[in-house]
């Protein structure tokens, strides 16, 4: 069968692959603290027809072979770690990060420590902060009964005054997670991130400490997806499935001409 | 037979080639440094007794168009992309040096900058750069790679290595089969000091989507021209036989 038909097929699924991440940075681009991703595309092998060099007859050489590409692929797909605009909400929960590195751990229920840049805290039943999803922070927070006001420091001291009593009370220390290759880590969705080989330990540091960044308290950080660029990557995808459906009519084409000449 | 038939399917043979060629190019339009092939056809003509009047058609791949796609801003530090002219050295799976212009580097469990492929870049010193813990890492123009150490002031910038970037002359590389370019000879080449690069930036591929396009569309009507030939040549040849037949 025309090979330009398979060649064009590796084109039409790695912008089909390329148009599910873009979609996907898209549907997230109102998600706190959520990192846009990038498909990254290689080309395949060439496989050499005709060999530069070979004898074309005797005592003439061919002076340059035939080698054709057999297309294209999605290497992998990569995390972008740039930082999302600081949005002020005023809402004493809320906890952005204020610098590119760092993660709030998390236990997640499966007993494994996750990442997350998501700082949108609430209170579970107990007392303790948790995740919109319900898993502990770690190190536990747990806030006295009758709390009047919340404090979360810049370098991570939690401090909360109560009621009939007006000296504030420390009750613990926010840390944050770095990594020396965070484009390494695993996402699993729900704004978390899980350590990888790839990624290495994490470092637990204070924040603003080891350089990971402040913390802001009354801030969300929102997605770092631009809609302008991803939408100017669709259109560049879109176009560039467009011209490969193109290759596999034509070939189709002159595939059906044999057919029906011959 | 009628020798017509076998020129036109050599002539419909290498026309689907040079589209499978064609159709590679046009495939990777969205790949990051990538270099269009080209594509040609050339006579090939049969010597033996009587007149050499038969030509067959050959197509072949005479060189990479390295002209320079366009520079695409990232903002993402190891994104590196070659301004005019040079190549980055990488080492590929056989340990040889290869050359290529995709700058869309990466971090692997070794420490070591790769490329996306996973392919390590090569150090000015001649081996693969491998990178300390760092907070902050920034190439430089010339490819020098200044990281702040893990835990670590500004005060304490420290050079980790230089990427190498080299400028061979026009025409001496070729594309392998492993997509890398190189230059046939196992001597490395020396290092270039003036290739000059930019950080958070990409090249896109070069690619020429209109005129892929219109190459594979005119490519498919020289095969129906072909096609219609060895049509011709059958129908000469059935009238051929009919005249036998009635004598």
């Amino acid at each position: 069968m025309n090979s330009a038909l398979f060649v064009a097929k590796t084109g039409l699924s790695a912008q089909d692959t390329s148009l599910r991440v873009i979609s996907n940075n898209l549907a997230n681009v109102s998600t706190v603290g959520f990192k846009r991703d990038r498909a990254v595309f290689e080309d395949l092998m060439y496989q050499t027809q005709r060999q530069p060099g070979a004898e074309s007859a005797e005592g003439s050489q061919l002076p340059s072979g035939l080698q054709l590409g057999t297309g294209v692929r999605v290497v992998g797909t990569q995390k972008l770690f740039q930082e999302g605009s600081i949005e002020n909400t005023g809402d004493a929960f809320d906890v952005a990060i204020n610098g590119r590195r760092g993660f709030f751990p998390v236990t997640l229920p499966t007993g494994e420590t996750g990442y997350t840049r998501h700082g949108q805290w609430q209170i579970n039943s107990d007392n303790e902060l948790v995740t919109a999803e319900g898993f502990l922070l770690q190190p536990g927070i747990t806030l006295p009964a009758e709390v009047q006001t919340l404090t979360i420091g810049q370098d991570g001291q939690v401090t909360v005054v109560t009621a009939g009593n007006t000296a504030a009370q420390n009750i613990g220390q926010i840390q944050l997670a770095d990594f020396v290759n965070p484009a390494g880590l695993e996402a699993i969705g729900q704004n978390m991130f899980l350590e990888t080989n790839a990624s290495g330990a994490p470092i637990l540091n204070n924040p603003g400490e080891g350089g990971t960044g402040a913390l802001l308290q009354g801030s969300l950080e929102g997605s770092n997806v631009n809609a302008v660029e991803e939408l100017v990557n669709l259109i560049t995808t879109q176009r560039a499935y467009e011209v490969n459906s193109k290759v596999i009519s034509t070939a189709d084409e002159m595939l059906s001409f044999v057919t029906q000449q011959l | 037979m009628d020798k017509v038939l076998y020129l036109a399917m050599s002539g419909a043979r290498e026309n689907m080639r040079s589209q499978h060629a064609h159709s590679n190019n046009l495939a990777n339009v969205n790949t990051t440094g990538f270099k269009t092939d080209l594509a040609q056809a050339r006579a090939m003509p049969v010597y033996g007794e009587g007149l050499p009047s038969r030509v067959y058609a050959m197509s072949e791949r005479p060189a990479t168009d390295i002209a320079s796609g366009v520079l695409t801003p990232t903002g993402r530090d190891l994104d590196v992309a070659i301004e005019g002219d040079g190549w980055f050295a990488v080492i590929n799976a056989n340990g040889e040096e290869v050359y290529t212009r995709s700058g869309e580097f990466a971090i692997n469990e070794q420490n070591q900058l790769v490329t996306v492929g996973g392919v390590p870049v090569m150090g000015n010193g001649g081996i693969p750069i491998t990178l300390p813990a760092f907070e902050k890492l920034d190439i430089g123009g010339d490819g020098t790679i200044t990281v702040q150490p893990l835990g670590e002031g500004p005060e304490a910038l420290a050079v980790v290595d230089r990427i190498k970037l080299v400028n061979p002359e026009p025409g001496t590389l070729f594309k392998g089969t492993d997509s890398f370019m190189r230059t046939g000879n196992p001597v490395p080449l020396p290092p270039a000091n003036d290739v000059k690069v930019v950080s958070g930036f990409l090249e896109t591929s070069n690619v020429n989507s209109v005129s892929e396009l219109t190459s594979i569309i005119s490519l498919s009507r020289q095969y129906e021209m072909q096609v219609k030939m060895m049509k011709t040549a059958e129908e000469n040849s059935t009238a051929a036989a009919r005249i036998l037949q009635l004598q």
